[in-house]
């Protein structure tokens, strides 16, 4: 197979770190993208599954834009509702009746919300939902996971990092995941201080294997809130919508008081929604949380159709039988080259990793080598599918890998 | 902890160490220091102690008390010895009177071409061989530094805590030199040279490069897209590594 280059991005890399802080900052970094020089950094078009960038390489996308392009790019219905509401109006002085239309629509779908917020990204959401749970229970601490990412707030972000206070994480704690004895021992030492545990439905660590709630895991943090007048946050914005459309929270069932939702709710259209029960819903309407964009109704627009399409298509299921698909196919072709490629998480949204180096790098040369075939893989975050990837897809993802496994193969010297 | 405390185990064990390397490369410091026998205790009161032992051609720092060195140095603080080392003191000698002359003259030289080496001008970087020995020293500040700071310092303290077990590799392609840092369970251990199955590393791809990026002229994310610094593995180990260094300016001009 032809491998490819990318002399444009390089050289709009080079311009871009005049005059944009990191050149491209955030979780789209090239930094992490091992090496570097193998991955296309600036996309030109994009259709389905696919994304072409400016050095005209295509790609099958496994990262559908870090989660928001769950029925893949340019969906004609989502596409076209947006654009028709773009030429009635987007950005207006008052609110759209779409707003209403959507929670309405939200608050129909999932599962034990009885109303909806709209801002724009995941961390507007996750933010109102711990100040509200401050509120409500006049407590400071938030418990989190260690290894969860709930956005880059300054409480969000891991102590040491640059730009925070002391006094910004003074009352996050962090435990284990599924560690259920862990919260206890918490509520015990902070007696009637902890507002809230935020947590996302199963654990996504970057560079780490996902890992699903343990038996009775979320039973049991449930009931420690309860008795303990915590409120419990679900963080769906990853998960949302990929694997139930009941929200994740009724996929492993578990009830929480609030819920936040974005990336997949528009399908790459720019919305979040934190929903909560009807207890919470006085103590939110007290907190004053805007923003000027949050109330453009092309996205509401966009989300209303992409949630009637998931639900068409019963997007999750679909996304489910593609995932498994793709990683049947990759575990078999790790196998027939002698490697051991183990996947974790749902198969709507899989992390890959071959176990036969502990460093990672075998892995990151492989994904590397998929990538400039033409199969866009990360090697350090969960993947994610879409209901636009085809079985042809999937094939031209299986043969570009059974050719990146025989070139590391060669190169680790495993003939 | 206090700053003066962190920066004199910073003066003591990442600069002060950097001894063996210009005695080693630095021809001109190694035809000085050929046949030097002597053994230099410093020690802190309520602070760390080093010593310098100069024996058949080699210097060796190290952490900790000799047990009969022929020089003895005594610093009454962290700071008094910071003082020193910034050129505005003079250590208390508690043995070795008859070396003070030593100590003055030829041991004071001896320093005098570490700082040399350690502030660099741009017109001195055009040199070839002085590049080279102001990477090689300056990455060697930075592997023993980590592990100072990773113990000490208490937002590095923070960052260091997150780092798994496993060697971080730093390396000047194509043939060195390089660095490592092994983590193991809180314990960090610098050291010269590569190592065996790093989890995490940092390629630079040649002198100049290195310099640069080592220097902060270099952007790095930049320089990471480009190729030029070429990462791999675990490489969170580096980002912890990379919050530590950042601490080096509160302490090291």
């Amino acid at each position: 197979m032809q491998t490819y280059q990318y002399p444009k991005s390089q050289a709009l890399f080079q311009r871009a770190v005049q005059v944009i802080p990191c050149g491209i900052y955030g979780h789209f970094s090239p930094a992490p993208l091992i090496p570097a020089t193998d991955y296309p950094f600036y996309t030109e078009k994009a259709k389905g599954a696919r994304f072409w960038d400016v050095d005209g390489n295509e790609f099958v996308d496994y990262m559908c834009a870090y989660g928001p392009m769950v029925l893949g790019y340019n969906h004609p219905q989502v596409d076209a509702a947006a654009a028709a509401q773009v030429a009635a109006g987007n950005c207006f002085t008052g609110a759209s009746p779409l707003m209403v239309e959507l929670a309405e629509c939200l608050v129909d779908m999932i599962s034990g919300m009885d109303w909806a917020f709209f801002a724009k990204n995941g961390g507007d959401v996750t933010n109102y939902a711990v100040m509200a749970a401050r509120d409500a229970t006049c407590r400071k601490k938030i418990v989190m996971i260690k290894g969860g990412y709930h956005g880059v707030a300054p409480w969000m972000q891991a102590p040491g990092h640059h730009g925070l206070l002391d006094d910004d994480w003074r009352n996050i704690i962090r435990i284990d995941w599924n560690d259920a004895a862990a919260f206890e021992r918490v509520i015990q030492e902070h007696p009637k201080d902890i507002a809230a545990f935020i947590a996302t439905p199963y654990h996504v660590p970057a560079f780490s294997d996902s890992v699903m709630p343990a038996e009775g895991y979320w039973k049991k943090i449930e009931t420690l809130c309860r008795e303990n007048g915590i409120i419990l946050i679900s963080d769906d914005i990853r998960h949302g919508f990929r694997l139930d459309l009941k929200g994740s929270h009724h996929h492993f069932g578990f009830q929480p008081d609030l819920v936040c939702f974005c990336k997949a709710i528009a399908n790459g259209y720019p919305i979040s929604a934190l929903m909560g029960t009807a207890a919470m819903k006085p103590m939110v309407s007290r907190i004053f949380y805007t923003g000027s964009y949050w109330f453009q109704s092309q996205p509401m627009a966009a989300a209303l159709t992409t949630l009637q399409e998931l639900k068409a298509v019963d997007g999750p299921e679909k996304m489910r039988v593609i995932g498994e698909k793709l990683g049947n196919g990759l575990v078999s072709a790790a196998a027939r080259h002698g490697f051991d490629l183990r996947i974790t998480g749902a198969p709507a949204m899989p992390y890959l990793r071959i176990t036969d180096d502990e460093s990672l790098m075998l892995h990151q040369d492989w994904c590397a080598e998929c990538t400039k075939r033409g199969a866009y893989f990360t090697p350090h975050h969960n993947w994610f599918v879409s209901t636009a990837h085809t079985d042809e897809d999937i094939e031209k993802t299986l043969a570009i890998a059974d050719e990146a496994f025989q070139v590391v193969r060669k190169k680790y010297n495993r003939l | 902890m206090t700053a003066e405390l962190i920066k004199s185990n910073l003066n003591l064990y990442a600069v002060l160490q950097n001894l063996e390397d210009l005695t080693a490369w630095d021809p001109e410091m190694k035809a000085f220091t050929a046949n030097w026998n002597i053994s230099i205790q410093f020690s802190v009161l309520k602070g760390p102690q080093a010593y310098i032992l100069f024996q058949g051609g080699t210097c060796k720092v190290g952490k900790g008390a000799l047990p009969d060195p022929v020089v003895k140095l005594f610093f009454l603080s962290p700071a008094h010895l910071n003082r020193m080392m910034d050129g505005k003191g003079n250590p208390i000698p508690l043995k070795g009177f008859t070396k003070l002359p030593f100590l003055a003259k030829d041991f004071a030289r001896l320093t005098s071409r570490l700082e040399y080496f350690l502030k660099p001008k741009d017109e001195l970087l055009a040199k070839a061989d002085y590049l080279a020995m102001n990477t090689r020293l300056t990455m060697n500040t930075a592997a023993f530094a980590v592990a100072e700071l990773g113990l000490l310092d208490p937002l590095a303290k923070l960052a260091a805590a997150h780092i798994r077990n496993g060697a971080v590799l730093m390396k000047i392609l194509p043939d060195g030199p390089a660095v490592h840092i092994i983590f193991n369970n809180g314990r960090i251990q610098p050291g010269r040279g590569e190592i065996d199955k790093p989890m995490a590393c940092m390629f630079m791809q040649d002198l100049q490069v290195a310099n640069a990026f080592l220097n902060g002229k270099l952007d790095a994310f930049s320089a990471i897209a480009s190729g030029q610094v070429m990462i791999k593995g675990q490489t969170p180990m580096l980002d912890s590594m990379s919050l530590i260094l950042d601490r080096i300016p509160h302490y090291l001009s």
